[in-house]
């Protein structure tokens, strides 16, 4: 188990929450304020406070909190006592620590996080992939992209805390969230560079394959993405039942698919309208097409599938009574459990008992304004 | 290891993978410095769909980006005697990664439970679209099914649009930055316990990691965040706006009173009427959240007779946050290039883009990009290298014709 300090705002939170699935000591270093993560909307209860947001809950989970204020005459050496105890800092913020003045076996990961969520997602070219066919473009929701840079934050700390593992060697390692959301372009990137072609935004009208669309049905929307293999067309048709499909041979062709294609999708739609999500879906997995709900995050909250598999494990909150909680996909793989999110400041008295702190001590740090 | 290695130098990971997601996920770890053996066959090409550039080898133009600093070994998993070389090979790798439907594994006699007792320390990722187990083990699915089961088409676009996705694979990278993050955890954890793991990772809940806050949001509320398009719960006003030309637009995003000031400033400049800057109602970040519908007629109204480089320009110039949207093209031509692509010789084109891992690592060097390989370029040298198989058996082997 690893001592990780955490200073990150949305996308080095999440990397940190991941270093926490795999049950490492993660201790979120906050403003006695609160700090950004935690103002980010929406907010559990609709309470617009500290400790309620959506994305503290999530992202936090597994962490201990400790309230220590860097900016402080007081609250500085006490932070780097702190960083003395670790074998990594991810941080957001640009920190004056030289690596003369920490230990050579620290890993210490600067994220670049973008400032500003949409213009970061015009540059990086996403922008222009994602939204309806020739509508306005639009931005990912949920803050998607800062917990998908993330990722590679975590990737790139895991691997220099393999190096450490190996040869006792820390590191620096660099992150910059604009070049992370612009290796998501690559599809696009190669199909230009190789052959000139413009990769547009398809909405809900298929991305690769030729039948692919999110198609309204009784209650909400249903996919279906079909690949075009030799009497895969046939079968399909005769699904739909409809007349023009099935009595249209040069339609099996995937060239003719791609041509016909809104003739097609405005066929098949109108047809699914008479279903509900899971019917249609039942029933195209039955007949092995690639069918799947469109879900929102409530259906989500229910899913059976995440709650088989454990992914989503019942929780008793003091305030909101029994509620579905999203382990997380690494908690879940190994089988590591998830303390809820602490409140600010919660793991102060233990954390500064961990440094030699006595009681007395940490009341006279609390009274400079360094905790 | 010697200190100035890649960080993942000395692993072995034999790749069942095709398409994307394994690949993706195998590619991470290549970059990393894990020598990554793709294990593929004549048999069943990867991709065999139409792509815009096909090589007479057979290789397309994503595979070129997907599976460099790969080596490539040509077995046929249907021949009896292709499934015991690659069980010969998972025993001696570090790490297996497959993205087959659930069960196939098994059926070829591959699964970790056999495995495990031959190599203990085996560090196993399975990538199939929902896990191995649960109601949906079995169901099939493609990139766009995962996009809409895992909740990213509902929460992305404004309230009333339809569901809004988003034209790359966004599920296969997402799962395969989870399970390189695993799998390397995993490896590290190894080292202690010389034990191995079985990483059922199913890409599903990968993506619903990705908008996890916003589940738990639901689970609490009972009900659904409200879909924000391209607004903020923060700052007002924020949008997308049209500018002159063909899908043309720019990004806008106003933090302070300030900001609002000088866009409303730049505004007026270009439409006077009726003034935006003096309105008392738009003072306040709670005035334009009020008034954010009116806010974006008349922003749009000037920026469409403007380029999007204008608007651009003259807003970043004013102090406001602004960004037009650049494509594709603009990222790999312009004049300031995007670092997420380097240049790399490749023989069957000469060179191309390719795209780099967007990390940097101040004491483990990443090692270059080397082209991807033609189908079993490498069999012969992995086999010896892999398995110690003398020229004769490995003769022996290519004659019973399950390594093609």
């Amino acid at each position: 188990m690893w001592r990780i300090i955490d200073l990150g705002n949305l996308a080095g939170a999440y990397a940190t929450r991941l270093l926490a699935e795999s049950g490492h000591d993660v201790i979120r270093v906050e403003p006695a304020g609160g700090d950004a993560v935690r103002r980010t909307g929406p907010f559990l209860g609709d309470v617009p406070d500290l400790e309620q947001g959506a994305f503290h809950h999530f992202l936090n989970a597994g962490k201990r909190s400790v309230s220590i204020n860097p900016d402080t005459p007081e609250g500085w050496p006490l932070f780097l006592e702190l960083v003395q105890t670790a074998d990594a800092v991810v941080t957001s913020q640009r920190l004056p620590v030289d690596d003369e003045d920490t230990k050579a076996d620290l890993v210490w990961t600067d994220i670049e996080e973008v400032q500003d969520e949409l213009c970061a997602y015009a540059r990086s070219g996403l922008l222009s992939l994602t939204g309806q066919r020739e509508g306005r473009p639009m931005l990912m929701g949920g803050h998607i992209i800062y917990l998908a840079a993330g990722i590679q934050a975590a990737v790139g700390t895991a691997a220099a805390l393999h190096v450490r593992r190996i040869t006792g060697q820390g590191q620096r390692v660099r992150v910059s969230m604009q070049d992370c959301l612009e290796t998501f372009v690559e599809q696009a990137m190669v199909e230009y560079t190789f052959s000139g072609t413009r990769t547009e935004r398809r909405g809900n009208r298929g991305t690769i394959t030729a039948i692919s669309g999110a198609l309204p049905c009784k209650d909400g929307h249903w996919v279906v993405s079909q690949i075009n293999r030799p009497g895969r067309w046939e079968k399909f048709a005769e699904w739909v039942g409809d007349a023009d499909l099935m009595g249209d041979p040069s339609l099996s062709s995937d060239d003719v698919q791609r041509e016909k294609k809104d003739f097609i999708m405005d066929r098949v739609l109108a047809w699914s309208r008479q279903f509900t999500k899971s019917e249609i879906v039942e029933e195209g997995q039955r007949r092995r097409f690639p069918s799947s709900p469109v879900s929102t995050p409530l259906d989500l909250a229910r899913d059976p599938q995440l709650k088989a598999r454990g992914y989503l494990t019942e929780t008793e909150d003091p305030r909101f009574g029994g509620i579905p909680f999203p382990l997380g996909t690494v908690a879940r793989v190994r089988g590591q459990e998830m303390k809820p999110a602490p409140t600010l400041g919660q793991h102060n008295a233990e954390i500064l008992g961990e440094l030699g702190c006595s009681d007395a001590q940490r009341r006279a740090l609390a009274e400079t304004g360094a905790l | 290891m010697n200190p100035d290695h890649p960080p993942l130098s000395g692993v072995r990971v034999l790749d069942f993978g095709h398409v994307l997601a394994a690949p993706f996920c195998t590619r991470l770890l290549a970059d990393l410095g894990a020598d990554v053996v793709r294990v593929e066959s004549s048999r069943h090409p990867d991709f065999p769909w139409p792509s815009s550039y096909r090589h007479p080898d057979g290789r397309h133009a994503s595979y070129l980006n997907t599976n460099r600093n790969k080596r490539s070994v040509s077995i046929d998993l249907k021949h009896p005697a292709g499934r015991d070389v690659a069980r010969r090979l998972a025993v001696a790798a570090d790490v297996v990664v497959e993205n087959f439907s659930a069960g196939v594994m098994e059926r070829l006699g591959l699964e970790y439970a056999s495995l495990k007792a031959a190599n203990p320390g085996l560090v196993f990722a399975s990538m199939s679209g929902y896990g191995h187990s649960g109601p949906r083990r079995d169901w099939t699915s493609m990139n766009m099914n995962l996009q809409g089961a895992a909740g990213l088409m509902q929460v992305t676009g404004a309230e009333g649009d339809p569901p809004t996705a988003i034209s790359n694979s966004w599920n296969d990278y997402i799962g395969g930055l989870h399970t390189c993050y695993a799998i390397i955890g995993a490896l590290t954890e190894r080292k202690a316990t010389g034990a191995g793991i079985h990483l059922d990772m199913g890409q599903f809940e990968c993506s619903v990691s990705m908008i996890a806050p916003l589940v738990l949001f639901s689970a609490v509320n009972g009900r659904n965040p409200e879909r924000m398009g391209n607004r903020s719960t923060r700052f007002a006003p924020q949008g997308v706006y049209r500018c002159a030309g063909q899908d043309e637009w720019c990004a806008v995003s106003v933090h302070d009173d300030a900001q609002w000031r000088a866009l409303a400033e730049a505004v007026d400049e270009g439409v006077p009427d009726p003034g935006l800057a003096g309105d008392p109602r738009f003072a306040t970040r709670s005035g334009r959240m009020r008034g954010h519908d009116e806010i974006d007629q008349r922003i749009e109204a000037w920026t469409r007779a403007l380029e999007s480089a204008d608007v651009e320009t003259r807003l970043k110039r004013a102090g406001v946050p602004a960004a037009r949207m650049r494509r594709v093209q603009d990222l790999v031509e312009n004049s300031a290039p995007s670092r997420a692509y380097r240049e790399m010789d490749e023989p069957r084109v000469g060179s191309m883009l390719t795209t780099a891992l967007p990390l940097e690592l101040s004491a483990s060097p990443l090692p270059p990009a080397t082209p991807a390989p033609c189908l079993g370029q490498h069999t012969q040298e992995v086999l010896r290298e892999w398995l110690d198989l003398p020229a004769n058996e490995l003769s022996e082997l290519a004659a019973t014709g399950a390594l093609i």
